[in-house]
Parts: structure tokens; C-alpha cells; sequence
């Protein structure tokens, strides 16, 4: 069976009549701030019903981390900015965002040891 | 006229097209802002290739319903696959009117068969020399996407998103760092181990999924990350975040992705699930609902379950 539907061949003009038609759309997504996760985990076993709410919020040096992030029923947790990969702790997730995103982590120089003197 | 998507290290002709294509979209302004977009800064143009990476980023910031932190308009669910399909279509439409040439089919890159190498001869593939796509960097200072800061049509990321998922203003070089997160490829035992999975998807119709869909995707076992999601994060650097379209080999990725649903289509039957009897909340993934779109008038997973009359792989040897 063919496809159904094709698509119309597309033109600069039906580019822009389309993004500005669902640009309302995008910009919605941008407004969206998670200074908390709140994940809810459910199942039933043995005919009894289990549920599991976890409360995260996450800062690095004093800054909230604002992006979407939830907990599976393994118990992974995964955030959506970073869309293919699942952490088995939130820490090791943090540390993996330093890595990932470091236009939005000033680099740490490491401090001289308290009672060190500078060489002259 | 159908189309023929053949393999990019095979095929030199759809390999250069390829490349001279995603210039061409680099290069083209059709309209759009940033400001229209509601991303940050000054307000900027947008070109067509920018915007399939503000689509990709917008559609898994869509969660599907709103109400659970899994399932999003274009992953972690069935319609994974259907969406990507009509992403690649899309862009596969643009390149042939960019280029001039009707008889243009996307290329994919046989990852699987890369990942048959060691993990060293694996970075040292034919697809990340000079001529191709270039290597990895900080930024790639090497091949068709090569970065310099003196030279404004040099290759640059213009629109990428953060640390909090927020699309944002860029004017650096691409990212990659092949083999840096996880040292192999998937290889061709787990390509080949998915065309017997059935059924398409099934309840949660998540990540937590057994069937095809949530196997190919990546997150079922064997050792995920796996399959598609194993390839963006051996990658790495722009790869891994929600904006990963802005490394041109995400079309490639992705390309053998949709081969390989081919494949399962060819040898299980033009099948999907959920069906449209399915609960409303699963809007966005039923067979009959339309997905997430940006750039064009929308598609169901109906309309892309069989596209043969379009396009077809040169191989179906996954």
C-alpha cells in the first residue's frame, strides 16, 4: 500500500508560512522553567498498588539546573536536554552536564592549598 | 519518482551531494527569527537548516501528555520512528529543491557495520576523514565542516540548546568527540537482532517498553545505551544534546534508523501500534494522530508507514 498522504513540495514562502503558523508553539517550549522535579512512579505487585513520589532540585555553585528531568521505574534518572542517555544516580547526571554543556559551566581553576605561599 | 537512499561511503555522488546540500540549507534564509522564536539575544535570522534543529528540540520538549516525564512528541515512545520519518522526508525534499535535483535520496551511514571494527579502527572510519565529514574537535577543524573563526561561511552552530533545555543564540564550531563516552558502535548482531521483535511497541509504550520501537530507539537491553541512542552519545559533543541536527551526521544516524525500521516493516508488514482505539493519552503516538511539525503541514504515522512509492534503500541489509 503507497503512503497515503505526500508531502507538497516545499518553497521558501511555505517555510516561513508554516514556522510562523507554529512559532506560538515554540515559544511556549522556551517558557518552560523546572525548578523541581516531581517524579511519580507506580506499579502493582502482588495485587498491591505501590507508589514512589520523588522531589529533586538541583543546583551546581549556588544555580538552579531548570530543565525537565524525571525518574524511570528502574530508577534511572534522565533529563531532557541531554535526550540519549539515562544516569543511574543524579549526581553522576550533574557531572555528565558539566561535561556536556560547557558554555554554561565556568571553568574551576583549583585553589592553592590554605597556608601555601606564592612563590617569588 | 522514487528515489534511491544508498550508502554514504559507498555512494560518492549522494555522499558530496549530501554535503553541498547542508551548505545550501546553512546558507538559506527564508523568513524566520530568533526573535519569532522566542529564543534570547538579538534578533537574528534563522536558516532552513536551523530550523529542522529547533524542530527536533521543540517536538522532545513536548511531553505527550503533559502530565508524565517520560514520552515526548518525537521520543521515548512509538512515535519515534514515524516522527523521524517525516523529519528525514522533509529535509530529504528540501535538499532535492536546494540542489535542483528530484532524483536526490539521503544517505545513511551502515553503522552497524563500522561497529563490526575494532574500537580503535572505528574512529578512524572513512566517514570522519578530510573528505567526508571530518573528525572529532573542539571545534571540528577538519573536513566540509570545519571551523575558522576568520571565515564567516565557514560551518558554524548557530542555535543550540543549553544546559536547561532553552534553544540559545551560538557563533562557535561544531563538536565531536568520537568514541570519548562509550568506546564501540552498536554492531550488526544487535541491528539484525531487532527484525524479529515483535510486536511494533506495546504497553507503557515508553522507555520501559519490550518490543521493536523501544529496542531500536536504545533503551532496552542489550547494554543501553543502545542501537540509535548507542551512536549519538559514541559521537558526542554536539550529538548529545536535544539540538543534535546541528552535526550533519544526525541525518545519516537517522537515515539507517528508518532503514532499519524499513527492514522490520518489510518482514513483519506495514504494522504500527497504538492504533487510534488506543487511550487519549497516547495522543501523539496513535496511528492516526498528527505529529509534531515545524516547518511543512503535518503527517500521521499512517501516512509514512509505507514509502515505497518515494524512496527506497538501496539494501535492506541491516
Amino acid at each position: 500500500m503507497p503512503a497515503k498522504r505526500t508531502a507538497m513540495p516545499p518553497t521558501a514562502a511555505s517555510i516561513a508560512s508554516y514556522v510562523e503558523r507554529n512559532a506560538a508553539h515554540v515559544k511556549q517550549t522556551q517558557q518552560h522553567r523546572h525548578h523541581a522535579a516531581d517524579s511519580l512512579r507506580e506499579a502493582t505487585y502482588q495485587g498491591h498498588h505501590i507508589v514512589v513520589r520523588t522531589h529533586y532540585e538541583i543546583e551546581v555553585d549556588g544555580r538552579s539546573l531548570i530543565g525537565h528531568m524525571g525518574v524511570t521505574n528502574d530508577g534511572h534518572v534522565h533529563y531532557h536536554p541531554v535526550p540519549n542517555m539515562s544516569f543511574a544516580s543524579a549526581i553522576d547526571l550533574v557531572k555528565e552536564l558539566i561535561n556536556i554543556f560547557p558554555d554554561d559551566f565556568t571553568k574551576k581553576t583549583s585553589r592553592r592549598k590554605r597556608g601555601a605561599r606564592r612563590k617569588k | 519518482m522514487t528515489v534511491t537512499r544508498s550508502n554514504v561511503l559507498i555512494n560518492s555522488v549522494a555522499r558530496e551531494r549530501y554535503v553541498r546540500g547542508v551548505t545550501l540549507l546553512k546558507a538559506e534564509f527564508t523568513g524566520p527569527t530568533t526573535a519569532d522564536l522566542g529564543i534570547a539575544g538579538p534578533s537574528r535570522p534563522v536558516s532552513t537548516y536551523d530550523l529542522f534543529v529547533v524542530w527536533h528540540h521543540t517536538a522532545m520538549s513536548t511531553m505527550t501528555p503533559p502530565t508524565q516525564d517520560d514520552r515526548n512528541a518525537a521520543h521515548r515512545g512509538p512515535v519515534f520512528c514515524p516522527w523521524h520519518r517525516f523529519m528525514l522526508y522533509q529535509l530529504e525534499l528540501n535538499f532535492q529543491r536546494v540542489l535542483d535535483d528530484d532524483t536526490f535520496g539521503l544517505p545513511y551511514w551502515d553503522w552497524a557495520a563500522d561497529g563490526q571494527q575494532s574500537a580503535a579502527r572505528q574512529r578512524r572510519s572513512a566517514l570522519w576523514n578530510a573528505r567526508t565529514l571530518g573528525g572529532s574537535g573542539n571545534p571540528v577543524r577538519t573536513g566540509p565542516f570545519r571551523y575558522n573563526a576568520g571565515d564567516p561561511t565557514s560551518f558554524r552552530v548557530r542555535i543550540d540548546a543549553d544546559v536547561n533545555g532553552q534553544l540559545v543564540q551560538r557563533d562557535r564550531g561544531l563538536r565531536r568527540s568520537l568514541g570519548s563516552q562509550i568506546a564501540t558502535l552498536p554492531r550488526k548482531s544487535d541491528t539484525a537482532g531487532t527484525l524479529g521483535l515483535t510486536p511494533y511497541d506495546t504497553e507503557p509504550w515508553s522507555t520501559s517498553s519490550a518490543g521493536f520501537r523501544n529496542r531500536l530507539e536504545g533503551w532496552a537491553p542489550p547494554a543501553a545505551p543502545a542501537l540509535h541512542n548507542r551512536v549519538h552519545v559514541w559521537v558526542g559533543g554536539d550529538m548529545l544534546p536535544s539540538s543534535s541536527p546541528n552535526d550533519p551526521v544526525f541525518y545519516l544516524n537517522h537515515c539507517n534508523v528508518d532503514r532499519i525500521w524499513e527492514a522490520w516493516l518489510d518482514r513483519n508488514g506495514r504494522r504500527y501500534l497504538p492504533l487510534q482505539s488506543a487511550s487519549v493519552s497516547l495522543r501523539g503516538h496513535r496511528i492516526n494522530d498528527h505529529m509534531s511539525s515545524l516547518i511543512s503541514a503535518s503527517m500521521r504515522p499512517s501516512d509514512v508507514l509505507d514509502m515505497r512509492s518515494i524512496y527506497v534503500y538501496d539494501s535492506l541489509a541491516v
